[in-house]
């Protein structure tokens, strides 16, 4: 599998995918276990009368704080500076990076703890700061267990969800030194705890994403199910917080609302285990917020792509996606995989690929507690690269040709009837090469002897 | 009433017994049934593939083939086509006479549900049927609400027209309304996942127990069926016109 393993490349979606799909037993437990988290969602969710209510709200106040971004933004800088907290802007990861490096530096830091951000991945900052000394140590015990399988996270709210716990069990056993062929899940949460302890009491400093920043507040969330981003937060005196501006809200009560979604749409929690909230540096401590561009102002030039700046990463359109339960979250091209992944990676996809691996089912719409309109912003994404004659799978030779098939009464009848004629007189065998991968996976359909409008012609034209 | 029928390509070339099924069914029902010529297809394999240029005149001549045609109703038996077509019309013409063909579409389920309600079914099926609750119908063209919208107000109007066949026994598979995986051009591009996805959904539904897979869209039924044979499924594929029309 080892080829899968590759974050980017130049490999298309559907190659990927096929891979991934060779091991169908894999592929079947991997679908089930994300269609269970869709399951314990749908009841969830389905226990609040007042859900749908609930995603309208989410997405109003997310649109509104987005056309008001200068506005929010400003305030929440300012609220943050004078609770102490020291607020530094990245315009992409490049400086996000020399920013978290330069905090680090100066206080001699060796060892760094973090937990859940899909930022820094998004900024590749781990190997940035290890490339300069620094040992960067994941605390969630998912992404602790990629990190040490030395991979990029394959989900975003469960990045190890790839993994079957036998898996786990052998890389522990090499790496922590674990009982050779024990697989049991609480055997090997005990040990990565233990592990994971003498790393937090050790650290330097400590490093976490952000939920939500709280404008009116200069205070920042951050949701864990392990409680990790307290642990770290709290031991060394020097924290560290990353976010996308996409991630400000106005205040309190809009807190509020997208608390109440964002667990139970992920994992079907009422709420996360832990839902911290920041509000300046510890007694002689220092508390950093970093926040990033990388590309979110760009992406709000397009009305259809601002609004996947929605966004609150509960993973929900992941978990409901079919393609993304058979593919795998390696194909993707994008550290952000899934329906979400297409709708902010297209543009880094060098393939050309992933707006095509969906089928525009519209379910991930559906699914999404602040409705981004997930489906649209797919579409919109095949429709920019045709634009910019940047079509995969050859659809930029053969549209053309299908355009002009399809216009044409007399092109379409009679190549139909020729078809129609192969299909039932040749042999299947015989057609099967020559009908690509439908029928390499699929029998040919049965062909009728003549079409509906040669049928009308005789029985009902007067 | 005076019906127009929208036969999109692939039923007109592949599946002339759903388009005849819709006009015999219609005509029973008491309408003037009338076939527009020059349809050939909604545009909808360009369109979905971003490629709109590609798609214009596609589009702009089945547009052209039901302007200032007389009628109350444009019904068509594919909803993820109705649901282009509409889609298409609107962003290569927006004028007045565009306008007035778009407000007259309907797909054949809907028509029955919201614009003209069966009355009575005069003969019985003795059948157990699994519905394939295909993915722009329900999402795009609100036929039932989907498994993940949440809140009192459910409805389902296909079981609605469906429902009053005597002896007829509607069941749903297992993820009721996930994607069966045919998606276009999806099913060629994503062989491996479009060929996995239909797997699953052929499987769910013969899992039912049920004689015929039934659904409103002929693409997707065209893909299931061609999943159901290769795995030698005791399940065949059959679109709600047949059944509604055996019904009459
Ligand atoms: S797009 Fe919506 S469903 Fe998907 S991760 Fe973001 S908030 Fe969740």
């Amino acid at each position: 599998m080892s080829e899968l393993y590759t974050a980017s490349g130049s490999k298309v979606h559907a190659h990927k995918a096929d891979i991934f799909c060779r091991d169908e037993t894999r592929v079947d437990w991997h679908s089930k276990a994300l269609w269970a988290l869709r399951e314990k969602r749908d009841r969830a969710a389905g226990s609040l009368p007042e859900w749908e209510q609930l995603r309208l709200l989410g997405s109003q106040l997310k649109l509104h704080t987005l056309s008001h971004l200068a506005q929010y933004l400003e305030q929440f800088e300012q609220q943050c500076l004078s609770n102490g907290i020291k607020v530094h802007w990245a315009n992409d990861a490049q400086q996000h990076n020399e920013i978290v490096h330069g905090i680090l530096a100066k206080h001699k830091v060796k060892k760094l703890v973090k937990s859940k951000s899909m930022l820094t991945e998004e900024c590749h900052m781990n190997p940035y700061l290890e490339r300069h000394g620094i040992e960067v140590v994941d605390t969630d015990l998912g992404e602790r267990i990629i990190q040490l399988a030395n991979m990029p996270p394959s989900h975003i709210v469960v990045p190890a969800i790839h993994m079957k716990k036998e898996e786990v069990g052998e890389l522990f056993h090499q790496q922590l030194g674990t009982k050779a062929g024990e697989s049991d899940p609480l055997y090997l949460t005990r040990a990565a705890r233990a592990h994971l302890r003498e790393k937090f009491l050790t650290a330097d400093a400590a490093m976490t994403g952000v939920n939500m920043a709280i404008a009116d507040q200069g205070a920042i969330v951050v949701c864990t199910n392990e409680g990790n981003a307290d642990m770290g937060a709290n031991l060394p005196k020097l924290q560290l917080h990353s976010m996308g501006i996409d991630k400000v809200v106005p205040n309190m009560d809009s807190v509020g609302v997208l608390l109440r979604t964002l667990a139970r749409n992920a994992t079907g929690q009422p709420i996360t285990t832990y839902s911290s909230f920041y509000r300046g540096p510890q007694e002689g401590g220092e508390m950093h917020v970093i926040i990033v561009d990388n590309g979110r102002t760009e992406m709000m030039k397009d009305k259809i792509l601002a609004e996947s700046l929605k966004c609150i990463r509960c993973g929900g359109c992941l978990n409901t996606c079919p393609v993304y339960r058979r593919s795998g979250g390696y194909s993707y091209n994008y550290t952000i995989p899934g329906p979400i992944g297409i709708a902010v990676g297209a543009k880094h996809d060098d393939t050309n690929s992933i707006p095509w691996a969906c089928t525009l089912c519209g379910s991930c719409t559906y699914v999404c507690p602040t409705m981004v309109p997930l489906d649209k912003i797919i579409a919109h994404h095949r429709r920019l690269k045709a634009d910019a004659k940047r079509l995969p799978y050859g659809k930029g030779g053969y549209m053309p040709l299908v355009g002009r098939f399809m216009a044409s009464e007399t092109l379409m009848n009679t190549s139909m009837s020729a078809a129609r004629l192969a299909l039932r007189v040749l042999p299947g065998s015989l057609l099967k090469p020559f009908s690509g991968a439908w029928g390499k996976y699929r029998e040919l359909p049965v062909a009728p002897e003549s079409s509906f409008a040669s049928w009308y012609n005789k029985n009902r034209s007067r | 009433m005076k019906i127009a029928l929208f036969i999109p390509c692939l039923v007109n070339q592949m599946m002339p017994e759903v388009a005849i099924a819709t006009l015999t069914l219609l005509e029973k029902l008491g309408h003037e049934v009338i076939f527009p010529a020059g349809q050939t297809c909604c545009g909808q394999p360009m369109t979905n593939s971003g490629c709109f240029d590609e798609a214009k005149n596609t589009t702009l001549k089945l547009l052209n083939a039901f302007k200032g045609v007389d009628c109350d109703a444009i019904v068509c038996p594919a909803a993820s086509c109705l649901v282009a077509a509409k889609e298409n019309f609107h962003e290569f013409d927006g004028s007045q006479e565009a306008q007035e063909v778009i407000s007259k579409l309907y797909e054949l389920t809907e028509f029955l549900h919201d614009i003209a309600p069966i009355k009575t079914f005069s003969r019985p099926v003795a059948a157990k049927i699994s519905m394939q609750m295909s993915c722009h119908g329900i999402r795009m063209l609100n036929l039932a609400t989907p498994t993940e919208q949440m809140g009192k107000q459910r409805f389902n109007k296909v079981e609605a027209v469906l429902g009053n066949i005597a002896g007829l026994e509607i069941v749903y598979p297992a993820r009721i309304d996930e994607c069966c995986g045919f998606g276009g051009t999806f099913a060629v591009d994503e062989g491996a996942v479009s060929a996995k996805m239909g797997k699953d959904k052929a499987q769910a539904h013969a899992a039912t127990g049920a004689k015929y897979v039934v659904g409103f869209d002929p693409s997707c039924l065209l893909h299931l069926d061609g999943m159901i044979r290769r795995q030698k499924l005791p399940i065949a594929t059959r679109h709600i016109a047949q059944i509604i029309n055996d019904a009459l």
